[in-house]
């Protein structure tokens, strides 16, 4: 066990290095110079040029690529172009709406996706499961900045329930918090509920199917709600899975939402640093995304050993 | 690097706790009713007004710094900073004369060390200060509140240039920041005016937090543009960095915003129908729209091929297509924008005239077109940019040119510009941008107006007439002389063509209807004097 | 399981009866319709519509009428004629996407699933390409070069290249272990052989389902990268784009959003439906497992 984590945690290392080219590779082999975008418009050629030098973007590549890395090795995602200030300090600021953001997010899809998706599989084959699962597939049919203008419509400008916009830190009270994360989380909520709906009816289905469930119905031992309590148990690693491979959908979709919704989260500052070619921190976030993305993955995995004693590694 | 950041860091806020100790502890937030939450066109990206000159970095400036001098309503400038000031009789000598009780938010006193260390910093980036610098022989210090400026010949633009609004403001800066290399940006951001930069309140890229100074003495005139008493009414102004058009609208109904400098005019109708929003047109010179040609290859190094371009433009469908309310756009044939002091109608009657396709398409057979492709450069993420490139490429095909238009989004185009290239070969024929009318105005300040070649703007026109006409309006004594200079160099540039303009809009803001003492001025959105009834 | 695998198609294919094949399979029947609808329009496109390029500002965002079927939009263009030239540039998009990711994953796959050495480098690379949130990745090459069809189109693909990958692995690894390609190998065969013969067709019915999912979310982002301003150059119409620079108009002129929205969100029904139906026929015990 211990091994096979050791063993993960360099892979993650080398996975990252990889991103780390690629985004290095991406960002400076195509055209777009920050230098312009910082001088304005009514700067000279020379201007652009001084400012070039000045951020070290006249040196060659493959200087530039060693000096990143080097500051990367040591923890320092570098400093910000225009603003100066440190990469990691903006991203600090940034975390919690976006982590707020995706935790609601998960939380009201996999509520409402376990939900739909036992109740197809109780009624499988009947009409309410196929309607369930039409209706689900329409919830990823539509984007997500018309689900959200929608709802910023009805709930926030008619009815005035909730915030149109903007997020309230958690320290400034739970509840003005989460009346700004409701709209948001729906929004981005209802195209994973599609997904993790589908896999929960499958799972059930699959584990209904077997041997020991069968029997437990046959011998009238188990009611109703000790069968559900079986299978949802069962059907848990398939669900953490997916799971695993929402929160890069996750982090897609927060792009999106938070800018629909305006909430000063990751997505937004990458979004905008890609706008100004603000090199230090497009790199920085996408490092940063996928390092999390990798260790999400990881935990994934293991806990599979917890919710299902039979893996082993 | 780090550790001498630190120590700068806590020696800044050593100062501050002797000068201001009520500025250290902390505070509640102010109400929600003494606070302004404002939605400005775009992001704070950068902080120094004087390295870049993005409009965004000169409102953060106006209200965390002071100017020596402030335009009025009649753009004349009048002392702001300044207590007394007079001209020497050869007319080479300008004495200046600080305000008692000035200072800035760290505690020192404003000196005359610290204004001229913050003009000779703008006079390297401004092109009005670049201008007036060839002039001035010496800036000596001549106490703690006196400084002079001594010419080599007289320049009667001097005060306009120091109390003008339009970037880059020639804000004053303490010696320390002053002395940093024009262009690196400063890091510290302390003024002497009527708010404070809360950096700890602010999230960069999402919202920027100033606190009225309760240090600071605002002149007993009343407010007007830049000049008179800049009153701090509000506790705390927050700008917010609100992307999305839709969502801002929605904000801004909700009372959840106050003030939204720019709505999108195709929401617009929503909001005048709100009895809780007001809208006004707070910059009656607006915007231009600036359809920038490429003097150095083919066609557009043909001045056929450039008046052909004139024939060719229909402002007002593309201001339509942009804005569609009529009420907030109009065509303008005056190379120095409608509704500034310079406007004029010299050598405008192809303007008068109209789009006329077919003389367009002649002239650029005269200008001996041979069918290459002409590259237009359109931005995806400007709206009136990309309307432009999609009504010229279906003009100029009209005309019998062939277009290519290379879509890409704001950055990409800037980064395009710069390349001085065949069109085929990473180079551009035509791009759009865009300038503020009262930047237009002025014939010196704005770097579009020189046609000096290879040292000119993105373009590089060259005319020699235009250069030594720029000179003449700048060494314009009267009034009247400056109108005729303005004149003559409109009646010269439509002639050769620098540059083509495709319609001024009046972008309107928004706001509370509760809000009182809205200053609207060009180039700048003041926040002084604003308070909330009731 | 058992009852998973007598689901499966007989192996003598009986004559077509279209009654009997809708009866069996109504959603794929469901999604192949209101595709075929939409192939149709967008290849009769020129013959339908007016052009769906010119600007007339003055007709700017006019409601539906007997010229402008669909209205007009905030550039006076003609919103039917863009929602049938879009037809043409969506379901290019959602076709190239998936046509190209399925492709160079297979290729990539099999490499990785039959060739030890290759393995772990492909992969991690994989691994690497996967961990980039695909939209951030897709802003990004759209926004650093130029806006164009091929690039926005390059963009979606990349990112799913290593999901396509990884399912060709897997199905490969568990191939390769099965008697009949060891009797292959036994046998002498050329290595391209074994797999081109042997490996390649047990990874298409995975590979078809796949690739329906893959064109319906190319459809949508595209139209997320529209919003936010990195998607397909203005001129060229797409529905993506259609409702993504009409997003304003929602209560206005709702003309110019419904129509496209409504295609939008079909078109995506509609290849979900078939992937759906797909999977059934082909693939039975993923069928289970879905």
């Amino acid at each position: 066990m211990l091994a096979y984590v050791i063993r993960r945690l360099l892979s993650t290392l080398i996975v990252m290095a990889i991103v780390g080219i690629f985004v290095f590779l991406l960002l400076h082999l195509s055209p777009g110079d920050p230098a312009a975008i910082i001088a304005g418009d009514n700067a000279t050629p020379e201007q652009i040029t001084g400012i070039r030098q000045r951020l070290g973007l006249e040196d060659p590549l493959p200087v530039q690529f060693l000096r990143w890395f080097g500051h990367i090795a040591q923890g320092d995602l570098g400093v910000s172009i225009f603003s100066n200030e440190p990469v990691l300090k903006l991203v600090g600021q940034r975390l919690e709406p976006t982590i707020s953001l995706a935790l609601t997010t998960l939380l009201i899809a996999v509520t409402l996706a376990v939900t739909l998706g036992v109740l197809a599989a109780w009624k499988a084959d009947t009409w309410v499961d196929r309607l369930l699962m039409v209706v689900s597939v329409l919830g990823f049919s539509v984007p997500g900045f018309v689900v959200g203008y929608l709802l910023i419509y009805v709930f926030a400008i008619e009815l005035r329930w909730l915030p149109v916009q903007g997020y309230t830190p958690i320290a400034e009270g739970v509840v003005p918090w989460a009346r700004n994360l409701v709209l948001p989380s729906v929004t981005l909520g209802l195209a994973y509920v599609a997904l993790i709906a589908r896999i929960t009816r499958a799972s059930m289905l699959d584990v209904l199917a077997e041997d020991y469930i069968r029997t437990a119905k046959a011998k009238g031992v188990a009611n109703q709600s000790m069968l559900l309590k079986h299978a949802l148990k069962n059907a848990g690693v398939p669900i953490v899975t997916v799971i695993g491979i929402g929160v890069a959908l996750l982090f897609s979709g927060v792009v999106i939402t938070e800018t629909v919704f305006n909430i000063p989260g990751i997505g937004r500052l990458v979004v905008d640093a890609i706008a100004k070619r603000d090199y230090p921190i497009i790199q920085g976030v996408i490092l940063i995304f996928s390092g999390v993305y990798v260790l999400v993955n990881l935990i994934v995995d293991l806990s599979y050993t917890l919710i299902d004693p039979r893996i082993r590694y | 690097m780090n550790t001498r950041r630190q120590i700068l860091k806590v020696g800044a806020a050593a100062g501050a706790l002797i000068a201001a100790p009520s500025l250290v502890f902390a505070q509640p937030a102010p109400t929600r009713a003494r606070t302004l939450r404002a939605v400005m066109h775009g992001d704070l990206a950068a902080f120094d007004p004087i390295w870049t000159t993005a409009n965004m970095a000169s409102y953060h400036g106006g209200l965390i710094y002071d100017t020596l001098f402030g335009i009025d309503s009649q753009n004349q400038p009048q002392p702001q900073m300044v207590q007394s000031f007079n001209l020497s009789d050869d007319k080479l000598t300008w004495t200046f004369v600080l305000r008692d009780g000035l200072r800035f938010s760290s505690g020192e006193p404003v000196t005359a060390k610290d204004c001229v260390a913050s003009i000779r910093r703008w006079a390297v980036r401004d092109g009005g200060g670049q201008h007036m610098f060839r002039r001035v022989t010496d800036t000596p210090v001549v106490d703690e509140k006196t400084f002079r400026i001594v010419l080599r010949e007289p320049y009667p633009l001097l005060l306009d240039w120091l109390g003008k609004a339009a970037t880059n403001v020639c804000y004053i800066m303490r010696e320390k920041e002053a002395s940093t290399d024009p262009q690196t940006q400063i890091t510290e951001y302390i003024g002497s005016g009527p708010f404070i930069y809360n950096r700890g309140e602010s999230r960069q890229g999402a919202r920027y937090v100033y606190d009225r100074n309760p240090n600071y003495v605002p002149r007993s005139e009343p407010a007007s543009f830049m000049s008179g008493g800049k009153v701090a009414r509000m506790d705390r102004i927050i700008m917010e960095n609100m992307s999305d058009p839709q969502t801002q609208v929605s904000a801004l109904q909700a009372g959840e915003i106050d003030f939204l400098e720019w709505p999108s005019l195709d929401l617009i109708d929503t909001l005048e129908k709100d009895r809780n929003i007001k809208i006004e047109v707070m910059n009656q010179s607006g915007t231009m729209g600036w359809c920038r040609l490429n003097h150095l290859h083919p066609p557009f190094n043909n001045v056929l091929a450039r008046r052909a371009m004139l024939h060719l433009t229909h402002p007002t469908e593309i201001m339509k297509a942009t804005f569609g309310n009529e009420k907030y756009f109009r065509a303008c044939g005056s190379i120095f924008a409608c509704n500034t002091p310079t406007e004029n109608d010299a050598n405008t009657d192809w303007f008068k005239a109209g789009q006329n396709i077919d003389r367009a398409r002649q002239l650029f057979r005269e200008a001996g077109y041979d069918g290459r492709p002409v590259v237009l450069l359109s931005a995806s993420n400007v709206l009136h940019m990309t309307n432009a490139g999609l009504l010229y490429q279906q003009w100029l095909k009209a005309a019998g040119v062939n277009v290519e238009l290379v879509t890409s989004d704001w950055g990409g185009v800037v980064a395009r510009r710069a390349n001085r290239n065949p069109p085929d070969q990473g180079g551009w024929n035509i791009f759009f941008t865009s300038a503020s009318g009262a930047g237009y105005s002025n014939p010196v300040s704005l770097a579009g107006h020189a046609s000096n070649g290879a040292n000119a703007w993105f373009g590089w026109p060259t005319d020699e007439r235009n250069e030594q006409l720029r000179d003449a309006w700048a060494a314009a004594s009267t009034p009247e002389a400056r109108m005729q200079a303005a004149r003559a160099m409109q009646e010269n540039a439509w002639n050769y063509v620098p540059h083509v303009h495709y319609g001024q809009w009046l972008a309107p803001s928004a706001y509370r209807a509760n809000l009182t003492g809205m200053i609207g001025m060009p180039e700048l959105v003041p926040f002084w004097n604003v308070g909330r009834a009731g | 399981m058992s009852a998973a695998l007598t689901n499966a198609a007989p192996s003598v294919r009986p004559a077509f009866r279209p009654w009997r094949f809708i009866r069996r399979n109504p959603t794929l029947a469901a999604g192949l319709f209101i595709l075929a609808i939409m192939v149709t329009v967008a290849l009769l496109a020129p013959l339908i519509a007016g052009d769906p390029l010119r600007m007339q500002p003055a007709q700017r965002l006019r409601p539906p009428s007997a010229q402008y079927w669909l209205g007009t939009d905030s550039l006076g263009r003609d919103v039917f004629a863009r929602l049938v030239y879009g037809a043409r540039v969506s379901l290019l998009v959602g076709l190239s996407v998936a046509t190209f990711s399925i492709l160079i994953g297979l290729t990539i796959g099999l490499l990785a699933g039959f060739f030890r050495t290759a393995d772990a480098i492909v992969m991690r690379i994989m691994d690497g390409l996967m961990a980039i949130p695909a939209i951030l990745l897709a802003i990004a090459m759209v926004s650093l070069s130029r806006a164009s069809l091929l690039v926005v189109i390059i963009a979606i693909t990349i990112p799913e290249i290593p999901r396509v990958v990884r399912l060709v692995r897997s199905v490969v690894l568990s191939v390769r272990e099965q008697p009949f390609v060891e009797a292959a190998i036994a046998g002498g065969a050329p290595t391209w052989k074994i797999l081109l013969r042997h490996i390649m067709p047990s990874t298409f019915p995975p590979l078809i389902v796949q690739a329906t999912y893959v064109c319906a979310s190319a459809i949508l982002i595209e139209a997320s990268l529209s919003f936010l301003g990195a998607g397909t150059p203005p001129e060229i119409p797409t529905w993506g784009n259609m409702v993504s620079s009409s997003r304003l108009f929602l209560s206005r002129a709702p003309w110019t959003i419904f129509a496209p929205g409504l295609a939008l969100a079909l078109v995506v029904l509609a290849v979900n439906l078939v992937g759906d139906g797909l999977r059934d026929r082909l693939d039975p015990r993923l069928a289970r497992r879905m």
